[in-house]
């Protein structure tokens, strides 16, 4: 089992590791459908924008100027997650809508929230129902407990670090808060479900199935999404606040 | 592969930084730096990022500085492998590491990059086995019927500072770092009962 489990990970086509499918630097001019088939993670992205599919040929600026979404802002998280941008420089972030990069988080949020964390317990607990009840109730209590870990770094984000963004552009800073005090305590919140995984892999004791390989599968694409999702709150969310910040102190 | 090394590439080809990047994420070894311009830049890079491995055309670096770009950079355990493209003198490739040459495949290159974590590993064989000993066991058991460092110290005659040792090392050897997944791993292998841990809790 642990071999099987091992080797799905250094194969698995569907494994979000974006930086596989890249093809260069995406531009406006470029087609949404070329991004989507060339790097199909970037549906999540995607969506989490607000764009839905069916969108013809159109190129990835048609498509945004139409789903009213700031085209740089789309590219630059595009971009950044295929890896073609690699360090965020004050022009970049000159250039960022730091709106519309929060309703992108934001979204992020519910989606692992409402959606995929709900979806994977479902799933786990169907998959495990066959195995041993004291067996099955440990590994449900993770995963419960996990989730309410994600629950509690996301809301803080949505109740702190948001409004403070908000409020900041709005041209009232916060004298208490800045976004130093987020990027000091902000952590890595994939490593539990990468336990989960290690777990299930080593240690499950019941027959295999199709559903519980699926399982393992959905947290495989979730560990990379997850670790994506912090990547972007660190390396761009947080240096284009703290540029705005300064901006806002010169004035 | 397991051997968590953190590669940078010191190089001014983007076509063989792309080109050996790609090679090492096939093989598991992904890289964490491969944009240094040249110069000083090279030294704010190491301390920021703290690799352990550089690999870098010895053209760029110049070996008898290797020393200097360690203390200087704050990586004093920093390995230095020269990527060689060209004809190159023996004597002044002594001072590294290593050497990967532009014909290098991919398993010389993947046992040259071994061999450094090797030599490292050397220090401590001997927890590098997988399974948990006797006393390790212990420890899952205390830790999963909730007892802190302290109340564990106490149970088994050690000290806190041996307690938190072995949990690090129990942590590393299962890949498992909370209370609940220990829990998990404690059921599954019998090492204490559903009944055990909810009186603990009460």
């Amino acid at each position: 089992m642990e071999q099987k489990g091992v080797s799905l990970e250094l194969q698995s086509p569907i494994r979000i590791d974006i930086g596989m499918y890249k093809k260069g630097l995406y531009k406006e001019t470029d087609k949404m459908s070329d991004l989507i088939c060339e790097n199909y993670p970037m549906v999540l992205v995607m969506s989490r924008f607000g764009i839905a599919l069916g969108f013809g040929e159109e190129s990835i600026g048609e498509v945004c100027r139409k789903n009213q979404v700031d085209a740089y802002t789309f590219l630059t998280v595009v971009n950044f997650l295929t890896e073609e941008i690699q360090t965020v420089t004050p022009e970049l972030c000159e250039h960022l809508s730091l709106d519309t990069l929060v309703l992108y988080l934001h979204n992020a949020h519910d989606y692992f929230l409402d959606f995929r964390l709900p979806h994977i317990r479902r799933k786990l607990l169907d998959a495990i129902s066959s195995c041993p009840t004291d067996v099955a109730f440990v590994i449900r209590n993770f995963f419960d407990e996990y989730a309410t870990e994600v629950d509690k770094h996301m809301t803080y984000e949505e109740r702190t670090v948001f409004p403070y963004v908000h409020n900041l552009q709005q041209g009232k800073p916060d004298t208490k808060y800045n976004i130093t005090v987020f990027s000091r305590r902000h952590e890595q919140i994939e490593q539990k479900l990468s336990d989960l995984k290690n777990i299930l892999i080593k240690y499950y004791p019941g027959t295999g199935s199709y559903l519980l390989n699926s399982v393992l599968f959905d947290l495989f694409t979730t560990e990379e999404d997850l670790s994506s999702h912090t990547r972007i709150e660190d390396k761009l969310f947080i240096p284009a606040v703290l540029h705005f910040e300064k901006r806002m102190l010169k004035k | 592969m397991n051997a968590n090394l953190r590669i940078a590439i010191y190089e001014s080809s983007l076509i063989i930084r792309n080109g050996l990047s790609n090679l090492l994420k096939k093989i598991g070894m992904p890289v964490i730096l491969s944009d240094i311009s040249e110069g000083d830049s090279l030294c704010e890079s190491l301390r920021i990022h703290r690799p352990d491995v550089l690999i870098a055309n010895p053209l760029l670096l110049q070996s008898h500085a290797l020393h200097h770009w360690r203390e200087e950079s704050g990586c004093p355990e920093l390995k230095v492998i020269a990527l060689v493209s060209m004809l190159w003198p023996e004597a002044s490739l002594h001072n590294y590491d290593g050497q990967i040459s532009l014909y290098d495949d991919m398993e010389a290159i993947k046992q040259t990059l071994l061999k450094l974590v090797e030599n490292k590993e050397d220090e401590n064989t001997d927890d590098e086995q997988q399974s948990l000993s006797a006393r390790e066991k212990e420890i899952v058991v205390c830790v999963v019927k909730g007892m802190t460092n302290r109340e564990i110290a106490d149970r088994l005659y050690l000290s806190t500072h041996t307690v938190i040792t072995h949990r690090r090392n129990i942590a590393r050897k299962l890949q498992i770092h909370s209370v609940s997944g220990l829990t998990i791993y404690a059921i599954v292998n019998k090492l204490v009962e559903l009944s055990d841990i909810h009186q603990a809790k009460e």
